[in-house]
């Protein structure tokens, strides 16, 4: 039946034979990959033990979210007061993410401009790239290890910790948004004798202040769940009480540090994300 | 100065208007706010300590009448081959399975495949749930499910490339050409197959770019999953962090080498896919 409507019209059948017969070379792929995933999983210590704790695990999760402890969230009730719950723990991650990004525009700007071929040479500019992709390699919980026996551990290493490592990326991007601005417009303010300044002013700058908000809000969320776990090794902040649920574990309070932290970064992710949209 | 000017040749131009500081007012103060709860004692910061470290990062092991040479300095790197190894296999094992479990999901969410928005909805609502845990809450949370160890950091590593995956992907399917879809419909194409035939070839591309892309970001962070007990050189960190930082500082050279060997690499397929 099926060679028979395929000798209706025999050149279809032709062009379906003279496809090269790729299907083998996917299948050999694939089959490479399944058997890199088997060797990886080799040594994890993989058993129906901790599959079955696993399960057990999960349950208790699913009833933690269940039922939160929103005492602790908001630090009401007899035991605990507002300076231990959670809603101030994320007030405090997200001041370390703001300051931290706020400062680390100090740095970036001027790295931008250093590192965009069309303001300085090509010399220059690539200097500046050197520096802000070794910036962007070194580990950012590294950097908070080494920084915190400068600055002991507070919330301060963790502003510090992320206005050092934004600078990598947001100098790359700035630089790409100033490589990209239209020339013409410098050229129109050199005929009518802008000085230096001016054109920075009123040629630079207004074309590319919108892509340069966009980018520190962009780099603002990522910081913001940066930060939370920076809290983490620094005891502060949500870090602070997750590591604090997960000890025991005290599945209900792993729970309400878990929503506080989805609703947090949903919340500033939406925000961010229409401001970025009206921005465009 | 005035708002309006009259042009020599009688057009009126009016300046635009400014709202700069009111931006400006609303983002001073938020910073202001925020600084009351960035809390330090100024007697806590040594500067000084800043040179010592680095000091001690960059240089052989001398302590307490200890004193090692270079060769003892980099001797070190044969300890850290094997957590490389976890490193890479959890990143690999993670990176693929929770890509791959992502497929259905995203199609499940895209628009102009399923079209019926009670199905559609609830998938993207829950791909934007899961996409806002960061990786190392993620790996923090499987520590206690499965204790420590590689499979904790596989398992976080699949959740994260799970989570974002979602989203990349049912993006890129809601922009392609459903025309080819619709002429597969008209011959009498069932569902499945005029996604195969129309909607896939025009996405795998894209999907295995993201896929590399992903793999990109694991590496990157898995290096630190060890940190939380998921595994990996971060354990090796863990263990030797505030007295032994030449290790540290080994650990961190051989990072970076380890990360620019690994954007070489994935640049180069990048290039071949496109």
């Amino acid at each position: 039946m099926k060679k028979n409507r395929l000798l209706i019209n025999p050149t279809v059948e032709l062009a379906l034979k003279s496809q090269p017969k790729t299907y083998w070379f996917t299948i050999l792929i694939v089959l490479f990959m399944i058997y890199l995933i088997v060797i990886s999983f080799e040594g994890s210590g993989i058993n129906e033990y901790r599959l079955a704790q696993f399960a057990k695990s999960f349950g208790y999760m699913l009833k933690g979210f269940m039922n939160p402890d929103w005492e602790y969230f908001f630090g009401t009730g007899d035991i605990w007061e507002f300076k231990d719950s959670i809603v101030l723990a994320a007030i405090v991650t997200i001041a370390i993410a703001f300051i931290g990004t706020a400062l680390s525009l100090i740095l970036a700007i001027p790295m931008g401009f250093i590192s965009a071929r069309n303001i300085t040479g090509k010399a220059t500019s690539k200097t500046g790239d050197v520096i802000l992709v070794f910036i962007r390699t070194f580990p950012e919980i590294v950097l908070a290890l080494v920084l915190l026996r400068v600055f002991g551990y507070n919330a301060l290493t963790g502003v510090i910790t992320i206005a050092i490592h934004s600078v990598g990326m947001l100098g790359k991007l700035f630089a790409e948004s100033i490589e990209n601005i239209d020339k013409g417009v410098l050229e129109a303010l050199d005929a009518v004798g802008a000085n230096w300044l001016q054109k920075i002013r009123y040629g630079v700058l207004p074309q590319v202040l919108p892509d340069f908000i966009s980018i520190s809000l962009y780099r603002f969320d990522i910081n913001l769940r940066s930060s939370t776990v920076l809290g983490y090794i620094l005891s502060i902040g949500l870090g602070l009480k997750l590591a604090f649920a997960s000890n025991g574990p005290d599945w209900n309070k792993v729970a309400s540090v878990m929503i506080s932290i989805i609703v947090l970064i949903s919340i500033i992710d939406y925000i961010s994300g229409k401001i970025r949209t009206k921005l465009v | 100065m005035p708002r309006s000017f009259t042009l020599p040749n009688g057009k009126i131009v009016t300046k635009p208007k400014n709202n700069a500081w009111i931006y400006t007012t609303i983002f001073i103060v938020l910073f202001a706010l925020f600084w009351l709860f960035i809390d330090f004692r100024a007697r806590d910061i040594q500067l000084n300590q800043f040179d010592d470290i680095l000091k001690q990062m960059f240089s052989p092991y001398s302590a307490g009448g200890i004193q090692e040479t270079w060769k003892d300095y980099f001797g070190y790197t044969s300890k850290l081959v094997e957590p490389l190894i976890d490193t890479m296999k959890m990143s690999f094992a993670g990176t693929i399975i929770g890509t791959v479990a992502a497929f259905p999901f995203s199609v499940l969410a895209s628009v102009n495949i399923v079209k019926n928005p009670w199905i559609y909805q609830p998938f993207k609502f829950f791909s934007n749930l899961i996409r806002t845990i960061p990786l190392m809450v993620v790996a923090l949370i499987a520590v206690l499910f499965v204790g420590t160890g590689i499979l904790s950091g596989i398992m976080a590593i699949t959740f994260f490339s799970f989570s974002i995956m979602i989203k990349m992907l049912y993006e890129v399917i809601e922009t392609v050409d459903m025309g080819p879809n619709e002429a597969l419909e008209a011959c009498g194409a069932n569902k499945v197959t005029s996604f195969r035939f129309a909607v896939f070839p025009q996405v795998v591309t894209t999907y295995i770019g993201y896929i590399v892309y992903i793999f990109e970001i694991n590496i990157r962070a898995s290096a630190i999953l060890g940190y939380v007990g998921a595994g990996g050189i971060g354990s090796i960190l863990k263990d030797n962090v505030l007295y032994r930082y030449d290790r540290v500082g080994l650990i961190i050279i051989v990072l970076v080498v380890l990360f620019s060997i690994i954007q070489i690499f994935t640049n180069l397929i990048k290039s071949k896919l496109v």
